[in-house]
């Protein structure tokens, strides 16, 4: 429950921060890797790096991060398959020969299907997700958004401690 | 309004933050490896692995453990081994590459087969990933020598009920039927085919007149010509119709052959629910013997398979199963190449251990292991272990640098106290006391020899009291127990899907003329049974069978026969006429 409320929370938060629709789709994208791939790899702490050195929405991010987790798990056969053909396709397999053999790359596990098929997935997956939320923002700010603003619901929301907390992070 | 892409302030944060992570991986990181080491280790061997505990000194290379026991995948509550400590000295290089290369290893106090309490097979309860697949296989192949013990319990030979469904003679026989009546309609259609009728009533016509004409009287002469021709015309093709009767004939006669045949396999088949005892000595042999013999090949083939799939030759990519985790494991597809370093390679190791630990003199030992790796192509050399000491030489190689892999063993040991076992079917326990043990082991691409070879001189036989005043209880006793010796031998040899095995001991030949003398009466009486048994529930089918195809063959023979000598007498009286016509003159 709680986690429910921290969701929509990070989600009006995200949605009412002074970012730009740009900002929160980097945030969200940056978060997808997070939620897609198996968390526990170094490509992703270069992407936590990255989320929390670029400019983007830090909140969405961590929304993006969440939405994303039960995807993830849901597309693993999708991605075990993508990664077995992919690293089992004959016209690769000098690349990821010398890939395996140079130092640190191994230490990415790309060479376990699972992490290169989430990996390539959300790496496609990534160029329409970002134009499609920022389009979506967008379009939710000059609409409702500001009806979602006076509304009970949000002021409940946002006036809450968890929220506070999330105001210290917020672009 | 410029937007700024970096945020400069948080760099101090994250690099607080990947400190801490650090720190706190540094601090925990012998905690980790040790459960990972454990994981790893329990995963490949299918059997639980355990650590108490283990360092790292990645400053200087070294990794040490101390307390590792290794449950023994095939029984419950014994361990393969158990180590006082191991101390490794790692090459951190390749660590960079995920590669493991350890140069030394230097393990003391190792201790096998110690007791358990907990159960520490996890293979053989999950039968999952590699280890477990390789237990099914093994347990799979090692079930094809289940060998009928000796039915001797009570004297008494059980009979089974005998179903007829199983019988291989009755399909046949309706099969063959089916081919009999099939055969004779195909040979009735062939004949009728032929039109024989108007050829023969044409040239019987023209017989008569060529009987009444003269010389002069070319045009029936030639009408007897062509009549001729067409009686020949006609016997090429009752040849042919003939020469596919013989075929078909053979094929039917060999049918009837078969019939025979089916019921000797259905004698077989219903003297095997019998069980009854074979009197050959090779087979008392295998009956006494033969289920202790198949284990020790049944788990050094466990862990010949296990190497052949962690140490495939050849540098292909090879998929493994991946790590454990809350999300699916996938698979870990490594690459190796040529002339970089395999992902596992244990150049050299020193072992230290005691046998019989728990005696007033316990046995200390040497042994060294050399060249175990993931990628022998790449390391170019095989692995090797050989340990020695008193009353102990083993030697093994497992050399998988070609592409049909061959794995050698052998070992003798001496002073082995085997547990006391009740011999299958006999009313009798044998305690082994101290023996001295020979294993030989070589699979050689997908041939397997192997030898088991036990020897005891002080042999200790206990009878079961259940039998202690029956007449064969009396005759095995008496010619058991007077021998103190026990030798006993198994070979495996053949393709390994399917080896042949023969197990031998001195005692086959005593016990084998025992049984002879008691049981021989009995065992002809109920193999008679047996065989009435058969009869009755066949010959219903098989006698209307037989009797249907001789006289489909005797119908199509006739016909045949029949046939062709209407035809050649007809031809023969024809070409009679012409010539005393013509005297010897041929028409142009």
């Amino acid at each position: 429950m709680f986690a429910l409320i921290k969701l929509i929370q990070s989600l009006f938060g995200a949605l009412h921060s002074e970012g730009t629709p740009g900002q929160l789709a980097a945030g969200i994208v940056l978060g997808s890797f997070l939620g897609l791939t198996p968390l526990f790899n170094l490509h992703n702490a270069v992407i936590f790096a990255a989320l929390v050195l670029l400019n983007v929405s830090f909140a969405g991010g961590l929304l993006g991060w969440a939405l994303f987790v039960p995807l993830g798990f849901l597309l693993d056969p999708l991605f075990d398959w993508i990664g077995h053909d992919l690293l089992l396709a004959p016209s690769l397999r000098g690349l990821w020969t010398s890939l395996y053999n140079t130092p640190i790359v191994p230490l990415t596990n790309f060479n376990n299907t699972v992490v290169l098929g989430s990996l390539v997935f959300a790496l496609v997956f990534a160029v329409p997700l970002f134009f499609a939320i920022r389009w979506a923002v967008a379009r939710y700010r000059v609409t409702i958004g500001e009806r979602v603003r006076q509304s009970r619901f949000y002021r409940a929301v946002t006036a809450s401690k968890v929220y506070n907390v999330y105001k210290m992070f917020r672009p | 309004m410029t937007v700024k892409i970096f945020r400069w302030r948080a760099i101090g944060p994250l690099v607080v933050l990947f400190v801490i992570a650090g720190v706190l991986w540094w601090l925990f990181a012998d905690g980790i490896a040790r459960r990972e080491s454990q994981k790893v280790g329990t995963q490949m061997l299918g059997a639980k692995v355990e650590i108490q505990s283990l360092h790292l000194d990645l400053a200087n290379g070294h990794v040490t453990i101390r307390g590792l026991t290794i449950a023994s995948p095939h029984e419950p509550f014994k361990n393969l081994l158990q180590a006082d400590e191991l101390v490794a000295d790692l090459d951190m290089l390749p660590l960079t590459e995920k590669k493991i290369v350890i140069d030394r290893i230097v393990a003391n106090g190792l201790r096998f087969g110690t007791p358990r309490q907990t159960d520490g097979r996890v293979a053989a309860k999950s039968g999952e990933g590699i280890a477990g697949r390789v237990l099914a296989e093994t347990r799979e192949w090692a079930s094809q020598f289940q060998i009928a013990v000796l039915q001797l319990a009570t004297g008494k030979i059980s009979i089974d009920s005998l179903d007829p469904r199983r019988l291989s003679t009755l399909p046949a026989a309706a099969a063959l039927g089916a081919r009999a009546d099939s055969s004779r309609r195909a040979w009735q259609a062939a004949f009728d085919t032929l039109r024989l009728g108007p050829t023969l009533d044409s040239a019987s016509a023209t017989l008569e007149r060529l009987r009444r004409a003269r010389a002069t009287d070319l045009a029936t002469l030639n009408e007897a010509r062509q009549a001729v021709d067409r009686l020949r015309r006609a016997r090429d093709r009752v040849t042919m119709l003939e020469r596919g009767v013989k075929t078909g004939v053979a094929d039917l006669q060999a049918g009837l052959a078969g019939l025979d045949t089916a019921r000797r396999r259905d004698y077989a088949f219903a003297r095997s629910l019998l069980k009854l005892p074979s009197f050959d000595a090779p087979a008392v042999g295998a009956a006494l013997f033969a289920p202790g013999a198949i284990k020790p090949f049944e788990r050094v083939l466990y862990y010949a398979q296990l190497a052949r799939r962690y140490m495939p030759p050849g540098l292909l990519p090879r998929a493994t199963t991946g790590p454990s985790r809350v999300r699916r494991a996938g698979e870990d597809v490594r690459f190796p190449k040529e002339r970089a370093l395999p992902r596992f390679l244990l150049r050299s190791a020193e072992l230290s251990f005691v046998l019989h630990p728990t005696s007033q003199q316990p046995q200390r030992y040497a042994g060294r292991l050399t060249g175990l790796t993931s990628d022998p192509t790449l390391y170019g050399r095989p692995a090797l272990f050989g340990a020695s000491g008193p009353q102990l030489v083993v030697g093994a190689m497992v050399n998988h640098l070609r592409d049909i892999p061959v794995d050698t063993g052998g070992a003798t040991v001496g002073g082995i106290t085997f547990p006391a076992f009740e011999v299958p079917g006999l009313p009798l326990r044998l305690d082994p006391g101290a023996s001295t043990t020979e294993l030989g082991f070589t699979l050689n691409g997908d041939t397997i020899h192997a030898r088991l070879a036990i020897r005891s001189s002080n042999v200790t036989w206990t009878r079961d009291s259940a039998l202690a005043n029956t007449t064969i209880g009396d005759l095995i006793w008496h010619t058991v127990s007077g021998v103190a010796n026990l030798d006993v031998e198994a070979r495996l040899s053949g393709a390994l899907h399917h080896p042949d095995l023969a197990v031998r001991s001195n005692l086959d030949q005593a016990i084998a003329s025992r049984l002879r003398a008691v049981l021989g009466e009995q065992v002809a009486a109920a193999e008679k049974q047996v065989r009435d048994r058969v009869d009755a529930l066949i010959n219903d089918k098989v006698g209307p069978v037989r009797a249907r195809v001789s006289q489909v063959q005797t119908q199509a023979q006739e016909q045949v026969a029949q046939q062709r000598a209407r035809i050649d007498e007809l031809q023969k009286n024809l070409e009679q006429r012409l010539r005393q016509l013509l005297g010897g003159v041929r028409l142009p």
